[in-house]
């Protein structure tokens, strides 16, 4: 706790607290260590699957491969090119989608004929795979960045609005009641109210829509010929460079897990695990 | 003129047995300065009340007048304290306390200062900048209260704010609600069910019948200040009026089956 004035407790006691936090120490790097040994196992495992030959070298790259071609594909630009305009194509569509279903969300959790008409397409579409737009998209806005990123928003918004929606229905009734109490109405409420209160859930929309945008991205870019990381999945196949098809993969889950790590959890640990007193 | 008037309120609720009155009829005036006390079974309306006078909930029938104005809805003068505190989370402990001095526009130095001063007050001064799950349940309605005060309300609306506390920390909590009113002259409305806390504060205690609630009978408090819970002439009031009171609570628990 903050500004507490704490008495200064005795050497016996301070003792026992710096046992305590050196095993919380020892703790943290016995995990370090823990993830570690299972990365370094997996690829372990990877070596032995290439050594036994249990897949032609062709269909079944190993790391070596994976390494140069993802080391070449650096030192050519082809690579981080191509993730430059797949994030672009993505925070474009994924920022659109957090625009439209931040305010959507409140929108329908508050007012109840907009849920019952509005909110019901949008159940609706969220069972849509939004690649299924790619075809319309395509007419609409042809063969270029603009179908790509309508497919994106259409993937991240539903579940956007959705978990926003779901949070202003889920936020205990006394916080709207403390603030009519305390003068706040229209559009303070939702900027200063329910906005804040919901956003452990519009946290978790944004994850999930996070992924989702990918997924629709990567779709799109495997069916539409361009750049773009989806794009060189589909080389990959066409020149049957497996180790292509691979490096890409390894690219796209290090972006996911960077931008879970260094994004989405710092934003929930600062914004919600600290505030709202839950664990991390 | 009085400060708040209820004419003639009542409220109504449908159910699955059906229609229920849930506050009968109800008139009451209270004057400038007065700590009223409502008490009454589980059930009788007491809340509902509150409700109406804060402007949270419309009566079916009647009218309340707070400030010589007729009331439409929450105001700035009639704030409420919730048994919860209904501390807001994602605030700070002053920035929960400088959120209805936002919302009224005043400037973020004059704002900091208002409500550092109301911390201040409710002995809070070193927890400004903890977050509301940090606190103990004391320490969370004393910056509720410290919240509610800051709008400046001159009507105080308390809803059993401290039913969810320990003796102990009630008793505090008591004192520094007496120390408040008596250095403010606020007007207190104070909902309860305990009939000691109601006399230990107030200036006049009001009884509601069960459901549908309506007054019932009227106590003065006279006695001397500071009270303390204890106090013999204070306990023996308190004695007559949960006599005059079980009549209530015994229909009360009959209604709901409890029996």
């Amino acid at each position: 706790m903050n500004n507490v004035a704490h008495q200064a407790p005795s050497a016996a006691l301070t003792a026992i607290a710096q046992t305590k936090a050196r095993k919380d120490r020892l703790d943290r790097w016995r995990i370090y260590a823990m993830r570690l040994a299972f990365f370094a196992s997996l690829i372990g495992l990877w070596h032995a699957l290439v050594w036994l030959e249990v897949w032609d070298e062709m269909i079944f790259p190993s790391l070596p491969q994976v390494t140069e071609t993802l080391w070449l594909g650096m030192s050519d630009q082809s690579l981080p090119a191509a993730i430059a305009i797949s994030m672009q194509r993505l925070l474009i569509g994924y920022g659109l989608a957090l625009c439209i279903g931040i305010p959507l969300g409140l929108l329908l959790g508050r007012v109840r004929w907009l849920n019952e008409t509005v909110g019901m397409l949008a159940m609706g579409l969220q069972a849509l795979p939004s690649i299924c737009w790619l075809p319309l998209a395509v007419l609409w806005f042809g063969l270029g960045e603009s179908a790509m990123i309508f497919v994106v928003v259409m993937g991240a918004l539903m579940a956007l609005t959705l978990a926003t929606r779901d949070g202003v229905k889920n936020m205990p009734p006394l916080y709207m009641r403390a603030a009519h109490v305390l003068g706040a109405s229209g559009w303070r409420l939702y900027v200063h109210v329910m906005l804040p209160a919901t956003l452990p859930a519009v946290l978790t929309g944004a994850k999930l829509g996070w992924s989702f945008a990918w997924r629709s991205l990567m779709a799109a870019e495997l069916l539409l010929v361009g750049v773009g990381l989806g794009s060189l999945l589909e080389r990959g196949r066409e020149l049957h460079d497996m180790s292509l098809v691979v490096a890409v993969m390894v690219v796209i889950m290090f972006v996911g897990l960077m931008t879970d790590r260094w994004l989405f959890s710092r934003l929930e640990q600062r914004f919600v695990h600290r505030r709202w007193g839950t664990s991390a | 003129m009085p400060k708040v008037e209820i004419n003639g309120v009542s409220q109504v609720f449908w159910s699955q047995s059906g229609a229920v009155q849930a506050l009968a009829e109800t008139s009451l005036s209270i004057d400038e300065g007065e700590f009223v006390c409502i008490v009454g079974p589980s059930g009788c309306g007491k809340s509902t009340l509150l409700n109406l006078v804060a402007g949270l909930a419309k009566p079916d029938t009647g009218h309340v007048i707070a400030n010589g104005k007729p009331v439409t809805g929450p105001g700035p003068d009639r704030v409420v304290m919730f048994q919860e505190s209904g501390l807001f989370p994602w605030l700070n402990v002053l920035q929960n306390v400088m959120f209805g001095l936002k919302m009224a526009g005043v400037p973020e130095p004059e704002r900091r200062e208002r409500a550092e001063k109301l911390l201040h007050m409710v002995h809070l001064s070193r927890f400004t900048q903890a977050w509301v799950h940090e606190l103990s349940g004391g320490m969370k309605q004393r910056v509720a209260l410290a919240r509610a005060l800051a709008p400046n309300p001159d009507i105080l609306l308390m809803d059993e704010p401290f039913a969810a506390l320990d003796a102990q920390t009630r008793d505090m909590l008591h004192d520094e609600l007496e120390d408040l009113w008596a250095s403010t002259r606020k007007t207190i409305i104070f909902v309860t069910h305990n009939v000691r806390e109601a006399v230990r504060l107030g200036t006049r205690v009001i009884v509601m019948t069960a459901r549908p609630g309506r007054v019932k009978s009227i106590y003065d408090i006279d006695l001397p200040r500071p009270r303390h819970i204890e106090d013999v002439g204070l306990v023996k009031i308190a004695a007559t009026i949960r006599d005059d009171l079980r009549g209530e609570v015994l229909q009360a628990t009959h209604e709901e089956g409890i029996d």
